[in-house]
C-alpha cells in the first residue's frame, strides 16, 4: 500500500512539473485555469502597500518621539516613546512575512527584528560612539529589539534609564545611539515602501506564472519559511527549548520590555491567517488567496482544516501568560502546546498546500554546524 | 528529455523496489546474515574497533580545541601526535591510549605504502594548519575580519561567530572536513578494505580454518574488517545498529551519512553502506571473498559518493550566499570552508575497480588553489562563476546532479 501511493505520488509530481515548463511567466493562469495574477493583485495593492504604508507611518511617529525624547529625556517622554515604539512593533508583525523584492534584496527583516540583541556589542557600540549598522554582523545589534533594550533593559526603574541617557558624560552616546537605530528602520522601510509604490508593484504582478521564480512561488515560499521559522521556531519554539529541550527564558521577542511578547506573537498570528484569507490591510473584505485557490481547487477541506487550525493555535494561546518569559519559568507545558499546534499546521500548509498549488519547497533547514 | 527523466524515474524507482524486495529472501548460499552486526563465536562477540572510536574521539577534542583561543601550538600538536601517557585530553582513557591521529592520517596501504612523500606532505598541511589557527587565527579573536585581516566574523540574523584566517578560511572547518578523508575514508576505503590488507600474510588461511589472533575471539581478516567499520561507525550509540542514530554520534563520516540519508535524492545510502559492511563480515565468515571484495566495492562507491555530494553542496550554497543581495560573508567562508575541507578529503575517494580516487592529489591541489588564490584576499575575492565551475566538474565524476546535492 505504501509503496503504491508512492508511485502515484512520484507520478503526480513528475506529471505536474511537466506541464509547468510550458508556462513560464505566462498569462497569469496556471494548468487549473486560476488566475494567479489577480491573486497577486490583491496581495500587492490590499496587503503589501497598505500595510508598509502603515509600518512607515508608525516608524515616522516613533522617529518623532524619539527627536522629543532625546531632546527632553524625562520619564513622560520615556513613556510616550514606548507607545510608539509598541505600535510600530505592532505594525511590523503584519509584514514582517512579506520578505520578497526589494526587503529581500537588502535582508530587511534581519535588519528590522533580530532577537535576542548582544547587549555587550551594543554596549560597545555606545561607548566607542563608532559603529556601520549596515553591516550583516551587525544585525543583533539594531532594529526593534535594540530599541527594546534601550528603553527596557538599560535600568530596572523609568528613573534609572531616563538618568542612563542623560548621564553627563555617556548619556549623550546613548541618545545618538537611539537616535541611529530608529533612523535607520525609518530609512530601510522608506527604500521597501517607495519600490512597491514604484516599478516593483507592476513586475511582482506580471510575474505571474509558475516557475520556481514567479511571484506566486516565492510568495508561498516566503510565507511557509517565515511561519516556520520565525512564528512558529523564533517566537514559541526557541525560548520553549522545542529544539534543544533547554527552554531558553531570554530568547522571548521583546524580552526587556517583558510583558509584550504575546502580543507580538498574536499579530503575527492573525496576520498570517489574514493572509492566508486575502483579507484586506485594514478592512473586512477578502479577496483572492490561498484560502479561494484552494477552494478553486476543490480543496475547501483542507482550506477549512488550514483555518480551523489557525483558530486552535489562537484559543489555545489565549492561555499563555503575556510574558513568554514568565510563560517558560512557570509552565512551558503551554508553551510547548502552543508550539504542537503551530507545528501541525506546517504539515498542512507545507505538505498539502504546497502540493495542491503544485509549489516546490525553496528552502532547505540550515546545516546547524 | 522531460518523458525521458520520467521514465528514468519510474525505472529506478521500480529497480530500488524489486531490490529492496528481493534482498530479504536473496540470501547468498553459504553465507548467514544476521540483521545487525553482530557476530560470534563460542557465544562471543568477535567484533572489535576501539582503535577506531579512540581516534574518532581524539579527533573531536582536537577539533573542539581549534575554538580555544587560550590553547598553544604545543598543545595542539600534542593533540595530533599524542603520546601514550601523556595528558594530551579531557578524556583520560584516551590520555592513557597508545593510539593518535597523526600516524594514520594519509597512511593507508593501497595509496600511501609506497607514497610516503605525498603522506608526508599531507601529514604537514595538518601542522601547518594547527600553526597558523594559532599564530594567525587566536592572536585576532577580538578583531573583526575583513578582506586580509584575520578575525571574528558573525553571520547574519545575530548568527554564529566564524574565526577565520586573512583569507577568510576557517582553519577548524578544514581540518575537520578534510580529516573525514585523510584519516577516516583513506583508513576503511584504502587500508582496511584492500584485500592486500585482509589477505596480507596467512591472513585467508587462518581464516578458512577459523584460527584466532592470538589471545583474541576474532581471525586477523574479520577485525581488519571490523577496523574500517570503526571508522564510519565507532561512536554510535548501538554499534551493531548505528542507522538508528546515524548522524548523531559524531561529527566526521558519521554525521555525514547521516546528512546524505536525509535528503531525499540519496535516501537509502545509509542503509546501502550499512548492508555492505553486514554482509562483508558475514562473507568473511562463510569464507566467501568474492561476496567480501564485491560489498568492499559498494562501500568504497557509496562512501566516496557521500564527499562528493558534500563538497558540492558547500560550494553551492556559497554561491547561492554569494549572490544574495546582502553578503552574508561569515555564512559563505563557513560553507567554502568546510567545502574546502570535503574537496581536499576527495583525493582519498576511492574509483570502485581501480586503485584510484575520483580526483588525484594534484586535481585536489588545484581546486584550492582556485579557490583561495583569487588572486588576493581569497574567499573574499572568489566570484559565484568559479564555484559553480568547480561544482559541474566534481559532480560530473559521480553518479547524482549538482541540483541532487545541492538542496
Amino acid at each position: 500500500m505504501k509503496r503504491l501511493s508512492f508511485v502515484g505520488i512520484l507520478f503526480i509530481t513528475l506529471l505536474l512539473s511537466c506541464s509547468t515548463e510550458d508556462d513560464v511567466n505566462g498569462g497569469g493562469g496556471d494548468q487549473s485555469g486560476f488566475d494567479r495574477k489577480v491573486l497577486l493583485e490583491n496581495v500587492a495593492d490590499n496587503i503589501a502597500i497598505p500595510a508598509y504604508e502603515n509600518l512607515a507611518a508608525r516608524l515616522n511617529s516613533l522617529q518623532s518621539s524619539t527627536t522629543a525624547f532625546t531632546t527632553t529625556v524625562s520619564v513622560e517622554n520615556l513613556t510616550s516613546l514606548r507607545t510608539s515604539w509598541k505600535q510600530a512593533y505592532v505594525s511590523w508583525q503584519a509584514i514582517s512575512f512579506l520578505e520578497i523584492g526589494k526587503a529581500e534584496e537588502i535582508s530587511f527583516r534581519n535588519f528590522m527584528n533580530v532577537y535576542p540583541v548582544t547587549v555587550a556589542d551594543i554596549e560597545a557600540n555606545i561607548s566607542s560612539g563608532s559603529y556601520d549598522l549596515s553591516l550583516v554582523s551587525k544585525q543583533d545589534e539594531q532594529g526593534f529589539a535594540a530599541i527594546d533594550y534601550l528603553l527596557n533593559g538599560i535600568g530596572t526603574t523609568d528613573e534609572e534609564v531616563v538618568a542612563v541617557f542623560n548621564e553627563p558624560t555617556t548619556g549623550a552616546n546613548y541618545r545618538q545611539y537611539l537616535t541611529d537605530v530608529v533612523a535607520r528602520m525609518v530609512q530601510l522601510t522608506d527604500v521597501v515602501v517607495s519600490d512597491w509604490k514604484g516599478a516593483y508593484r507592476d513586475n511582482f504582478v506580471n510575474n505571474s506564472g509558475s516557475s520556481a521564480t514567479s511571484s506566486f512561488d516565492k510568495l508561498v515560499n516566503d510565507y511557509l519559511f517565515h511561519y516556520e521559522k520565525h512564528l512558529r521556531a523564533g517566537k514559541i519554539g526557541i525560548p520553549a527549548g522545542a529544539f534543544n529541550n533547554v527552554p531558553l527564558e531570554d530568547r522571548v521577542e521583546a524580552y526587556y520590555d517583558g510583558e509584550f511578547s504575546k502580543t507580538l506573537f498574536l499579530a503575527n498570528l492573525n496576520a498570517m491567517q489574514d493572509f492566508f484569507n486575502g483579507k484586506h490591510f485594514d478592512a473586512a473584505t477578502n479577496g483572492e488567496s490561498f484560502k479561494t485557490y484552494l477552494e478553486y481547487l476543490n480543496r475547501n477541506d483542507l482550506s477549512t482544516l488550514i483555518n480551523d487550525q489557525f483558530d486552535i493555535i489562537r484559543l489555545e494561546s489565549a492561555e499563555l501568560d503575556d510574558n513568554f518569559s514568565a510563560q517558560v519559568r512557570t509552565n512551558n507545558t503551554l508553551m510547548l502546546q502552543t508550539f504542537d499546534n503551530l507545528q501541525a499546521n506546517v504539515v498542512l500548509l507545507k505538505v498539502d498546500m504546497l502540493s495542491a498549488f503544485s509549489v516546490s519547497v525553496d528552502f532547505i533547514d540550515a546545516d546547524g554546524d | 528529455m522531460k518523458f525521458n527523466s520520467i521514465a528514468k524515474g519510474a525505472f529506478v524507482l521500480g529497480a530500488t523496489l524489486l531490490l529492496s524486495c528481493s534482498s530479504d529472501d536473496d540470501t547468498t548460499p553459504g553465507i548467514v546474515e544476521p540483521a545487525t552486526y553482530n557476530f560470534t563465536r563460542n557465544n562471543e562477540s568477535t567484533v572489535s574497533f576501539s582503535g577506531q572510536t579512540t581516534r574518532i574521539l581524539m579527533a573531536e577534542e582536537l577539533a573542539a580545541a581549534f575554538l580555544d583561543p587560550t590553547a598553544t601550538e604545543a598543545e595542539l600538536d600534542a593533540m595530533f601526535a599524542h603520546q601514550q601517557g601523556d595528558n594530551d585530553f579531557s578524556d583520560a582513557d584516551l590520555n592513557a591510549s597508545d593510539k593518535n591521529i597523526l600516524s594514520k592520517t594519509a597512511a593507508s596501504r593501497d595509496f600511501f605504502f609506497a607514497n610516503t612523500v605525498a603522506s608526508a606532505d599531507i601529514k604537514a598541511d595538518y601542522q601547518l594548519w594547527i600553526a597558523n589557527q594559532v599564530s594567525e587565527v587566536f592572536p585576532n579573536w577580538n578583531t573583526d575580519a575583513t578582506a586580509g585581516q584575520a578575525g571574528a566574523i558573525q553571520e547574519a540574523g545575530g548568527g554564529p561567530v566564524r574565526y577565520v584566517n586573512a583569507e577568510g578560511v576557517e582553519y577548524n572547518q578544514l581540518f575537520t572536513k578534510s580529516l573525514i578523508g585523510a584519516l577516516m575514508l583513506d583508513q576503511a576505503l584504502n587500508n582496511y578494505l584492500s584485500s592486500a590488507v585482509l589477505d596480507e600474510a596467512d591472513n585467508i588461511e587462518n581464516n578458512n580454518n577459523g584460527i584466532t589472533a592470538e589471545g583474541r575471539n576474532y581471525t586477523t581478516m574479520e577485525h581488519k574488517w571490523d577496523e574500517a567499520y570503526g571508522y564510519f561507525y565507532g561512536t554510535a550509540a548501538d554499534p551493531a545498529n548505528p542507522n538508528a542514530t546515524i548522524g548523531q554520534d559524531d561529527g566526521f563520516m558519521n554525521k555525514y551519512i547521516g546528512r546524505a540519508e536525509n535528503d531525499s535524492d540519496f535516501a537509502g545510502i545509509a542503509a546501502d553502506i550499512f548492508n555492505a559492511f553486514k554482509l562483508g563480515r558475514a562473507a568473511i565468515v562463510a569464507k566467501d571473498y568474492t561476496v567480501r571484495d564485491a560489498q568492499a566495492e559498494i562501500i568504497r562507491e557509496k562512501a566516496s559518493e557521500i564527499i562528493g555530494i558534500r563538497a558540492v553542496y558547500y560550494l553551492q550554497q556559497g554561491k547561492l550566499g554569494l549572490e544574495a543581495g546582502v553578503v552574508d560573508y561569515a555564512s559563505v567562508f563557513h560553507d567554502l570552508s568546510e567545502g574546502l575541507g570535503f574537496i581536499y578529503a576527495l583525493q582519498f575517494t576511492r574509483r570502485p575497480g581501480t586503485t584510484q580516487p575520483y580526483f588525484t592529489k594534484t586535481e585536489v591541489e588545484d581546486f584550492i588553489t582556485t579557490l583561495v588564490d583569487t588572486p588576493q584576499n581569497g574567499f573574499w575575492n572568489v566570484t559565484p562563476a568559479t564555484l559553480q565551475t568547480m561544482s559541474e566538474t566534481i559532480a560530473a565524476e559521480f553518479n547524482f546532479t549538482i541540483e541532487e546535492a545541492a538542496n
